[in-house]
């Protein structure tokens, strides 16, 4: 039986392969670790957001780190590895939250929120298919995605591991 | 049911803990964290206005373990010095008696850094991660907020949990049991530790660096790094600087623990220094790639 390719997608990294790959994202915070398939051609991706969009003033040295520009270029090299965009379907966990002192409605310290709002934003304006969501709290995330079987299981540290979905079906 | 239990069990740990002191732990706990003499006094040091390249230079080399790895980090890739620096005095002409100071620290501190602080369900490295994570982001605030000195504001965010190594051995297998009591009440994890322990991972940091004679504003942001609006009006901006670094790397993920992102955040600290969301945002974004560029340098800590 051929082994696995391990994957890691550290920060602001966009990893994709066309098949037999295991993606893990370690140590998730605030950041959202965003997985791709295409259940026809077997290409998937996944991708290590930190923060919702880029910065108008900067230029951009690593798509990956930003909700905005890494979800388009994930999609890029999947579509060039043979994905269909029609055919994707998708999964994201992360976006912990710190308590809030004061007001409480503020977002400016709320990274997590914010990219979650970013990628939920950016997936339904693309209309992709999302089978799996495991967002907020506290904790901090592992999320690792086995290609082959389609299973994505997240592990926090006080609440072990549990599956999120099947992005086979 | 097995919440009674839960309940059930927490009360007797919290009773067994109830005679402790904070002296009980600095007594009693065989494994405490230390700073050796010569990284103290070289901390001391560079806050003297007769301080020069030579008397830092002879603080650092009665300790021969520790002037072997500041050497040898001055040496590194990540300085592209072009040529080999030999000696301690060279080094603090070259590097400057801050950057010195900084790695005096960072040498003394990750031996017991490194290793793993099982009661807040930290593996090798992590608790070493998150304060490192913690110096390099408080140094990057007190960069664009021009509240204080960087190399302090390093320095600081490098020893800002130690209460935690000391209080691991004390709260082993209780960090889930205090999550899930500051879950279920809505308070930060700190504030669930003072209920349980009689303290949190923050006091006993600050009677720790106390013991060691640290500077009253290392002390104070080391006791107040998750509640900087306590020490209002006058909060010394080192703290806020802490505050808001020990932030970024919770939400980056670095090194986190059993009490996860379990703590509370402060805008007005954010106010104080200063600082919009947008420049928060920069901040985050410098911050990775000034981690990642400081993992050179923990390549040379572990070969040393």
């Amino acid at each position: 039986m051929a082994t696995a390719q391990q994957l890691m997608v550290g920060m602001a990294d966009i990893k994709t392969a066309k098949s037999g790959a295991t993606f893990t994202c370690l140590g998730l915070g605030s950041c959202i670790g965003l997985a791709a398939f295409d259940r026809e051609s077997g290409v998937a991706g996944m991708i290590h957001i930190m923060l919702p969009e880029a910065f108008k003033d900067k230029p951009v040295e690593k798509a990956g780190k930003f909700a905005d520009t890494g979800i388009v270029a994930m999609l890029d090299e999947m579509f060039r590895l043979g994905a269909n965009p029609s055919r994707l379907v998708m999964a994201y966990a992360g976006g912990a939250q710190v308590f809030k002192f004061g007001n409480p409605s503020s977002t400016t310290l709320d990274v997590g929120l914010r990219n979650s709002a970013a990628v939920e934003k950016i997936l339904k304006a693309k209309g992709f298919r999302v089978l799996g969501i495991d967002i907020g709290g506290p904790n901090g995330r592992t999320v690792t995605y086995e290609q082959a079987t389609g299973i994505i299981k997240v592990r926090t540290v006080n609440g072990g591991e549990k599956v999120l979905c099947n992005l086979k079906g | 049911m097995e919440e009674k239990r839960f309940f059930a069990t927490l009360r007797v740990k919290a009773m067994a803990n109830a005679a402790i002191t904070l002296q009980d732990i600095v007594d009693k706990t065989s494994d405490l964290p230390t700073l050796p003499a010569a990284a103290l006094k070289v901390m001391r040091e560079v806050e003297s206005p007769h301080s020069n390249a030579s008397t830092i230079g002879n603080l650092l080399s009665v300790d021969q373990s520790l002037s072997v790895r500041v050497l040898r980090l001055a040496n590194s890739a990540f300085y592209g010095l072009n040529r080999q620096v030999k000696d301690l005095n060279e080094a603090v002409v070259i590097l400057g008696m801050k950057t010195v100071k900084n790695l005096a620290m960072v040498a003394a501190t990750y031996p017991w850094m490194s290793r793993p602080v099982k009661g807040y369900n930290l593996g090798p490295r992590q608790m070493w991660c998150h304060a490192f994570g913690t110096a390099v982001g408080a140094q990057l605030v007190a960069k664009m907020s021009k509240a204080c000195r960087e190399d302090i504001a390093f320095t600081t965010g490098l020893l800002h949990d130690i209460g935690k190594v000391a209080l691991s051995v004390w709260v082993e297998n209780k960090i889930q049991a205090i999550s899930y009591y500051a879950t279920r009440e809505g308070i930060p994890f700190d504030a669930a530790e003072r209920k349980i322990l009689g303290f949190d991972h923050c006091q006993v940091g600050g009677y720790l660096g106390e013991k060691w004679n640290l500077p009253e504003e290392v002390v104070l942001a080391i006791k107040h790094h998750h509640d900087p609006d306590s020490l209002m009006p006058d909060v010394p901006p080192v703290v806020d600087c802490v505050h808001v670094g020990n932030y970024l790397t919770m939400a980056m993920g670095f090194g986190l623990g059993g009490d996860g992102l379990l703590y509370g955040v402060s805008e007005e600290s954010l106010a104080r220094l200063g600082l919009s969301s947008a420049e928060l945002d920069e901040i985050m974004d410098e911050f990775v790639g000034s981690y990642e560029r400081y993992e050179e340098l923990f390549g040379e800590l572990t070969a040393a």
